[in-house]
């Protein structure tokens, strides 16, 4: 059984985890999109705090002894989850960045002929 | 074609056929990372030999003076503000001969190692519509710049797993000088791959039922600046090119493109 003391300090964590992400998430700081996960990491926690006994049946499933131990793997499970997610962001916003950039330089050209005024030169003839 | 103002018309009979050959549209896509001492002699050899020919130099965000000897010269050039690797920026010629109807896009070093000379060549099979993409390989004939013993190790390792993955024999896998028809460009302006693309392009361009045929090429050794590859990077080079090869066979493994 966890100790009432930490589970008031648990308590605690979990509802200023929830403010930090709310304050993030009002001052557009972050895009709801992106925290969802972050919020269900937060429900999840709060959960497991409330009802401790949930903790330790499921922990018990996975044949895991101490309760401890139990909380830190599901808390790095889903570190690695959120860690995953951005990267996955990140790669996905990687190539996004790279046809704009593509982008931009064959607008670029454009502008520069255009500005030159033979609109007539490379590629420009039929399309 | 505006571009075909000729000026030295009597001493390239080559070309000449070529164009008469054809009145195909040809992208030549020149890639340039910091290749300030090359690019001129490059662009002028290719203005000289195959001036029926378009080209675009790409300068990928060089940190030298590479952009304006492009805007100097007036040289046909792409700028694009950040750089992309490699991969990115040959991605962008793709665009650029997608969005302006090219049927052929061909790609070359901007540092010199790729002779124009042998464009016919690649040209030639992809106008008889014997394959989709020509690789200018350097092996084929065993002529010309060879690469170093352990890079030629690395190469053939690779084209032993673009065989095994694929069931196809591509000798030069890293070779940087290719053609490819429309249907290429339209893949490959939306699917190309990062980093260092070469070996992985060739899944891509298989696992979408192209037909590659490598033609062989003499190439010169680089005539400045350093390789991509240099040999702190090999190790980091193969791993990573092997897993890409890997992951491009599977992520492309059940559902293999119908021609």
């Amino acid at each position: 059984m966890i100790p009432s003391t930490l589970r008031i300090t648990l308590i605690i964590a979990v509802v200023c985890y929830f403010i930090i992400i709310l304050y993030f998430l009002k001052n557009r700081a972050l895009n709801l999109k992106y925290t969802l996960l972050w919020l269900l990491a937060g429900v999840v926690m709060g959960v497991l705090v409330i009802f401790p006994e949930m903790l330790q049946r499921i922990i018990r499933v996975f044949g895991i002894q101490s309760n401890m131990n139990g909380l830190f793997i599901i808390a790095i499970g889903f570190m690695l989850m959120i860690l995953m997610a951005l990267t996955s962001i990140a790669s996905r916003q990687n190539m996004k960045i790279r046809s704009l950039v593509q982008e931009i330089g064959i607008l670029d050209k454009r502008i520069r002929e255009l500005e030159d005024g033979h609109s007539d030169s490379v590629g420009e003839r039929d399309v | 074609m505006k571009n075909r103002v000729l000026n030295s018309y009597d001493d390239c009979k080559e070309i000449e056929d070529v164009n008469d050959m054809t009145d195909a549209k040809v992208l030549i896509i020149i890639p340039a990372y910091n290749e300030s001492e090359s690019i001129e002699n490059v662009i002028d050899h290719l203005t000289d030999q195959a001036p029926w020919c378009d080209y675009l130099v790409i300068n990928d965000g060089s940190t030298d003076n590479t952009l304006s000897i492009c805007e100097q010269e007036h040289f046909h050039y792409l700028d694009l503000p950040i750089n992309l690797g490699i991969g990115g920026a040959v991605q962008a010629g793709y665009v650029y001969a997608r969005k302006n109807n090219y049927d052929i896009a061909v790609q070359m070093d901007g540092d010199g190692q790729h002779d124009i000379a042998y464009l016919k060549d690649m040209l030639q099979p992809i106008l008889d519509g014997e394959a989709d993409i020509v690789i200018g390989s350097r092996f084929l004939k065993k002529e010309g710049f060879q690469s170093s013993q352990s890079r030629r190790i690395g190469i053939g390792i690779l084209s032993m797993l673009i065989r095994l993955t694929t069931g196809q024999r591509i000798i030069d896998v890293t070779s940087g000088y290719r053609a490819v028809n429309r249907m290429f460009i339209d893949i490959y302006s939306r699917d190309y791959p990062t980093d260092y693309p070469e070996p992985e392009a060739i899944v891509t361009a298989i696992m979408h039922r192209g037909r590659v045929k490598e033609v062989p090429v003499r190439m010169r050794a680089r005539e400045s600046g350093t390789s991509s590859i240099t040999l702190r990077k090999s190790v980091y080079y193969m791993i990573k090119v092997t897993l890409a090869i890997l992951i491009c066979r599977l992520s492309y493994g059940f559902r293999r493109a119908k021609r």
